[in-house]
C-alpha cells in the first residue's frame, strides 16, 4: 500500500443459537468444539494478514457475535489489537442478540473499547417474535437494551418491516419505546421471503401471512417520517440515526473506503481488489478466497451504486476521471426534473422518497 | 459431350405440410446422395428456423444420380417452400426446371397452396407430375383425390405414383416418373454462356454465391463472366454442384444446375433473375428475368441499440442478396430513432426476417406493428402511398383512403362454412361463391380488405378450423374505405411507433384493447403512466399503469458489494431490451402486440 490510509476491520462470526426462520443464510448452530475450531482460525487469518494501516472502525458481525463468551471474544480482540494500529476512538461495533447479551459480557465489552451495539430486536410483538423464531421476548428486549444502555451511548436496533399485522402505527409505537430507552440509531430491513426458509413454508401452509407490497411500502413510510420528526436523519436507505449516530463503519463502505474482512464468507476491499473468503468451513479453513480486479466500468457502477443510496451522494468528478459523463445519460435529466434525483455542486444525490426503488433508479444510471 | 437426354432438373411443389421436405429425404436416402451416417430429417432445411419451425423458407438444390434402365441420369433436385408467402421462392425455382413433382396429401387433399403452386408450374410450361402421399395414413382416400386433381386442377391423375415419403413406399415410381415423364433439358453447350441467377447467398469467405442453371454454354473457374443486368465483369474463382453440400466441379455446362463464385464483394451487383454470360464471347439477348414482386406488408425495424443502425443496414443488404422479395427504405420515427420501413410478402415472411436478422446476424431489434400501403387521395389532388400510420396526414387534408384489397379462397371441410363466413364477415369480407369440390371439401371464395388478413386472419382461421381449412389471396386492387388512424399516447407523449390506421367502425374497439395490452406490457414506472388511445384530439381509451413500489432492499451484507453489484447488472442487462419513449420505458414487444389484440380472449 503506498499511503497508511484508515482502514476498517470486519470480523464475521458464523454462529447462532438457532436459525431464524426468515433467515435463509448459511449459520450454523451452536457447538462449542467447532467454535474453538474456528477461532484457531480466525485469529490465525487476521495475524497473517496484518497492515500497518491506522485502523478506524471494527466490527463484529454474524451469525451472532454476542454468543461468544468473553474470553473468547476477548482471544480475538486481542489478537486484533496487538497486531493493527487502531485508533483509539476507532468506532467498535458488536452485533448482539437480546438473549445472549449478560453483563458479564457487557463488562467485557467495553473493557475492550468496544462502543457501539446493534441489537437484533427485529420487533416487540410477542406474536410475531415466536413465529420468526426468535430466542426473545419483548419484556426481554427493552430490559436486555435497557442494561446495555447503562455502559453503553451508542445503541443501534434493528428493525423487520412487513411482519404480520404490524401496519406503520405499530412500528411507531415501537420505535417510540426504543428511543425511549435512548436507542440513537436504527436499522429497518423489508422481510424478504427466500424459498428454503421456514417462514416461506408457513406462508405456503397459510400459517403466516406477512404484509403485503403496498403496506409494506405503507408501513415503511409511516416509521420512515415518525423516526424524522424525532429528529433522526435517514442517512441510507436502510438507517436512521441522530446526528453524530450514523455508523461510520457502514459509511466506509459506501465511501468505498479499504477495508479488511475476517472469518467465513467475509470480504475485503483492498488496492482496489474486492476479495471474498470462501463461505464454507472447508474453504476457510484452506484460506481460499475470490478476488475480483475491477475494471473501469465496474469501479463507475460501484460509485453511482454506494453514492446514491446513502447520504454521500455521487462525486461526478470521480466519474468524469472514469471516463463516465452521466449527465449524458438518457435518464440523467428526466430523473433530475422529476426530483428523482439532486445534484449540488459536483454531488449527485438520490431523494430519499426514492430510495425504495433505487434499484431501478441506478440500474438506469449505469454505464 | 455430355448427354442432355440423361439430365432432369426438376422441383418438388405442394401445400405446406404435406411432405416435400420427407419426399426429398427420400430421394436423396435412395439414390446415394448423402451417405447414412450424414443422414438426417429435413436434409434440405439447413437454416436453423426451417428445423425449428418446420418448415421450407429457402429453396434447396440438390444433384441426385439415379440408374433406369442401365443408364445413369442426373437429377437436380430444388425443394421448396410451401407457405403462401413464399410462392416467390417457388416460382424462382420453377424458372431453373422443365418439371414438377406436386404433392397431394392422401387425407387432405387439394389445398389452397396446390392449386395455386398448380398454376406457378402451368405458367412455367413445366411438365408437372402429381404424386399422391401420406398413403400409409388411415384417413387415406387416394381415389378421392386422384378425383380432386383431376377436376380441380385438370391434371390427370389415374396412373400417377401413390408413396408414402415416411414409410418410404413407392418412392421409385417417383424417380421413374421424373425421368419418363420430365422433358430433358436443351440447350446447345458449343453456344455463349447464358445463365440464369435463381438465387444467392453471401459467404464471408467466397463473397456472393449465384444458384444458377446453365441455359447454354460452359463456365468454369478463371473464366471471366458478366452480369447481363447490372454491366459488372468478375473472374470466377469457383464452380460447383450441390449435394446437397456445395462439392466443387471442373465446369458447370448447359443443363446444370450449380453455383458460382467470383469473389463477388458488391451485393448489389448480383441480381437474382439476372443472365450472367461470358465476359469475352457474350451471348446477344439476356433470359426473361423475374418479375418484380411487390411487398404487401410492411412495419418498421429499428435497432435497440441506435448505434447498430449500420450493422442493420448491412444486415438487411445481406438478406436481400437472399431474399430479393425482402424492400426496405429508411425510415425516422421519434419514438424509435433510426431505421428501416420493410416490406414483405406476407406476415410469415416478416416474421421470418426479423428472427434471421436476430439469430444470423445477432441483432436486437424492435419491429413495430404491420400495415399495408393505402393510396391517400388529398383534398389537393395529391395521392400518397401510405404504407406507415403515422405519415397520413391530417384529416382535414384528405379527401379519401383506399386500401388495398384480395381475392380470398379458403378450402375447407364442409363443417366449417358457418364458422369461416362469419370470420369473414367480421373482417369486412364480401361474400362470392362457394363450391362443393366433393363431399369432403368446400371452397369459399370472398372479397376481403388485405389490412384484416394481416392483423389476425390465418391464426383465426386455423383456431376455428382446428387447422382443417387452407387460404390463398391475391391481390385485386384498392377500394374506397372509411379509415382512421388511432395514435397512443403515453405519459401525455404520442408514441408514433405504436398508431395504427383502421376502419371507423372498429377504432373505438382496437383502442380500447391495445390501451388494455399496453397495460399488461409496460412494467410499472417511478410514476403513475396514463395510456391513452385516440383519434385526432378525441380520445377513446384510457388506462392508468400504477407507480412501482419497491424494488428490492437488499442489505449490503458485512461488506459484499460485489453480489449486490452483479445484481444491479443483471437488471441492467434486462433493461437493454426496454425503449425509453418520453420517460416511459417500453419493452421492445409492445410494438408489435398491436397485432396479438386477440390472443388472450
Amino acid at each position: 500500500m503506498a499511503e497508511n490510509k484508515d482502514m476498517s476491520i470486519y470480523v464475521h462470526i458464523p454462529f447462532c443459537e438457532q436459525k431464524c426462520n426468515y433467515c435463509a443464510f448459511a449459520s450454523f448452530c451452536v457447538n462449542q468444539a467447532q467454535i474453538e475450531d474456528y477461532l484457531n482460525d480466525l485469529c490465525q487469518e487476521i495475524e497473517q494478514r496484518k497492515v500497518d494501516n491506522p485502523i478506524k472502525t471494527i466490527y463484529f458481525g454474524g451469525g451472532t457475535p454476542s454468543l461468544l463468551s468473553p474470553e473468547q471474544f476477548k482471544r480475538i480482540v486481542d489478537v486484533i489489537y496487538k497486531n493493527y494500529n487502531v485508533y483509539d476512538n476507532a468506532e467498535f461495533t458488536v452485533e448482539a442478540n437480546p438473549n445472549s447479551i449478560t453483563e458479564e459480557k457487557l463488562d467485557m465489552w467495553k473493557k475492550l473499547r468496544v462502543n457501539r451495539l446493534s441489537i437484533g430486536v427485529q420487533t416487540l410483538k410477542e406474536k410475531n417474535l415466536r413465529k420468526i423464531g426468535r430466542l426473545h421476548d419483548k419484556m426481554m428486549a427493552l430490559e436486555k437494551i435497557k442494561l446495555a444502555r447503562r455502559q453503553f451511548d451508542n445503541v443501534s436496533a434493528d428493525i423487520l418491516i412487513g411482519l404480520e399485522d404490524e401496519n406503520g402505527k405499530q412500528l411507531a409505537k415501537n420505535a417510540s419505546m426504543l428511543l425511549d430507552l435512548g436507542v440513537k440509531h436504527i436499522s429497518c430491513y423489508l422481510l424478504e421471503v427466500y424459498e428454503n426458509t421456514k417462514l416461506y413454508q408457513m406462508i405456503q401452509d397459510r400459517r403466516y401471512k406477512p404484509l403485503d407490497e403496498e403496506e409494506m411500502i405503507a408501513s415503511f413510510n409511516k416509521l420512515s417520517s415518525y423516526l424524522q420528526d424525532k429528529g433522526m436523519t435517514r442517512y441510507e436507505i436502510s438507517n436512521f440515526a441522530y446526528p453524530g449516530y450514523e455508523s461510520k463503519h457502514n459509511l466506509n463502505y459506501w465511501a468505498r473506503g479499504e477495508y479488511l474482512g475476517f472469518g467465513l464468507g467475509a470480504h475485503s476491499f483492498v488496492d482496489g481488489k474486492r476479495v471474498a473468503n470462501l463461505d464454507s468451513f472447508a474453504g476457510f479453513k484452506a484460506k481460499k478466497t475470490e478476488v475480483e480486479d475491477l475494471s473501469e466500468t465496474e469501479q463507475i457502477e460501484e460509485i453511482i451504486m454506494l453514492g446514491l443510496r446513502c447520504c454521500l451522494g455521487v462525486d461526478l468528478t470521480k466519474l468524469m476521471a472514469l471516463g463516465y459523463d452521466i449527465t449524458l445519460n438518457s435518464f440523467y435529466k428526466d430523473y433530475i426534473q422529476e426530483g428523482v434525483l439532486t445534484q449540488e455542486g459536483e454531488t449527485l444525490f438520490l431523494n430519499p422518497v426514492f430510495y425504495h426503488l433505487s434499484n431501478t433508479i441506478i440500474a438506469n444510471l449505469l454505464p | 459431350m455430355k448427354d442432355l437426354n440423361l439430365i432432369r432438373n426438376f422441383c418438388i411443389i405442394a401445400h405446406i405440410d404435406h411432405g416435400k421436405s420427407t419426399l426429398a429425404d427420400r430421394l436423396i436416402e435412395l439414390t446415394g446422395t448423402v451417405s447414412k451416417r450424414d443422414m438426417q430429417s429435413q436434409i434440405l432445411d439447413s437454416m436453423e428456423l426451417e428445423r425449428e419451425k418446420g418448415i421450407t423458407i429457402k429453396l434447396a438444390p440438390t444433384r441426385l444420380i439415379y440408374e433406369y434402365e442401365g443408364k445413369e441420369y442426373t437429377l437436380n433436385l430444388i425443394d421448396t417452400p410451401g407457405h403462401v408467402d413464399f410462392t416467390y421462392e417457388v416460382s424462382r425455382s420453377l424458372a431453373a426446371c422443365e418439371g414438377a413433382v406436386l404433392l397431394v396429401d392422401a387425407s387432405q387433399g387439394v389445398e389452397a397452396q396446390t392449386l395455386a403452386n398448380a398454376y406457378l408450374a402451368i405458367e412455367n410450361n413445366l411438365e408437372t407430375i402429381p404424386v399422391i402421399n401420406k398413403i400409409d395414413l388411415p384417413s387415406a382416400r387416394v381415389e378421392e383425390v386422384k378425383q380432386e386433381i383431376e377436376e380441380v386442377i385438370g391434371f390427370p391423375a389415374e396412373n400417377c405414383p401413390c408413396i408414402s415419403a415416411k414409410e418410404g413406399i413407392n418412392i421409385e415410381d417417383v424417380l421413374k416418373s421424373v425421368i419418363t415423364s420430365i422433358p430433358a433439358p436443351t440447350g446447345d453447350e458449343t453456344k455463349p454462356l447464358k445463365c440464369l441467377v435463381f438465387d444467392s447467398h453471401y459467404d464471408n469467405f467466397k463473397g456472393a454465391i449465384c444458384l444458377v442453371r446453365v441455359v447454354d454454354g460452359t463456365v468454369k473457374a478463371g473464366d471471366q463472366i458478366l452480369m447481363m443486368q447490372t454491366g459488372k465483369v468478375f473472374d470466377v474463382t469457383e464452380v460447383g454442384i450441390f449435394v446437397p453440400t456445395t462439392k466443387e466441379t471442373a465446369c458447370l455446362s448447359a443443363g446444370d444446375v450449380g453455383y458460382i463464385a467470383a469473389s463477388i464483394k458488391t451485393i448489389s451487383d448480383v441480381k437474382v433473375g439476372g443472365t450472367i454470360t461470358n465476359a469475352e464471347n457474350p451471348t446477344d439477348k439476356p433470359l426473361d428475368g423475374y418479375k418484380e414482386v411487390q411487398p404487401v406488408v410492411f412495419c418498421g425495424i429499428f435497432p435497440v441499440d441506435g448505434a447498430k443502425y449500420n450493422e442493420l443496414k448491412d444486415s438487411l443488404d445481406k438478406l436481400k442478396l437472399n431474399d430479393a422479395s425482402l424492400q426496405f427504405a429508411p425510415e425516422v420515427s421519434s419514438a424509435l430513432g433510426y431505421g428501416f420501413r420493410c416490406g414483405f410478402l406476407g406476415l410469415l415472411h416478416l416474421e421470418i426476417i426479423t428472427q434471421r436478422l436476430e439469430r444470423e446476424f445477432n441483432l436486437d431489434i424492435i419491429t413495430t406493428a404491420p400495415s399495408v400501403s393505402y393510396n391517400v387521395y388529398k383534398t389537393n389532388g395529391d395521392m400518397l402511398e401510405i404504407s406507415n400510420p403515422s405519415n397520413l396526414p391530417p384529416a382535414i387534408e384528405i379527401d379519401h383512403i383506399e386500401e388495398p384489397i384480395v381475392k380470398v379462397s379458403v378450402f375447407t371441410p364442409p363443417e366449417f362454412v358457418g364458422t369461416i363466413m362469419e370470420l369473414c364477415q367480421d373482417k369486412r369480407g364480401i361474400y362470392k361463391d362457394m363450391q362443393y369440390i366433393d363431399k369432403k371439401r368446400v371452397e369459399l371464395k370472398y372479397i376481403l380488405p388485405l389490412g384484416e388478413i394481416i392483423y389476425d386472419f390465418f391464426d383465426s382461421l386455423k383456431s376455428r378450423t382446428r387447422g382443417y381449412a387452407s387460404f390463398d389471396y391475391e391481390f385485386d386492387g384498392f377500394e374506397t374505405a372509411d379509415l382512421v388512424r388511432v395514435d397512443l399516447m403515453l405519459n401525455g407523449e404520442k408514441c408514433d411507433a405504436l398508431s395504427l390506421i383502421v376502419h371507423k367502425d372498429k377504432a373505438y374497439n382496437r383502442g380500447r384493447e391495445l390501451a388494455e395490452r399496453l397495460k399488461k406490457i409496460i412494467p410499472r414506472q417511478l410514476f403513475e403512466v396514463p395510456i391513452q388511445a385516440c383519434i385526432g384530439n378525441k380520445i377513446i381509451a384510457r388506462e392508468t399503469i400504477s407507480a412501482m413500489r419497491k424494488d428490492v432492499l437488499a442489505k449490503c451484507y458485512g461488506g459484499d458489494i460485489s453480489r449486490k453489484r452483479k445484481l444491479l447488472e443483471k437488471q441492467k442487462e434486462g433493461k437493454k431490451k426496454m425503449r425509453k419513449i418520453g420517460s416511459v420505458e417500453i419493452p421492445s414487444e409492445a410494438f408489435m402486440s398491436i397485432l396479438k389484440l386477440d390472443e388472450d380472449k
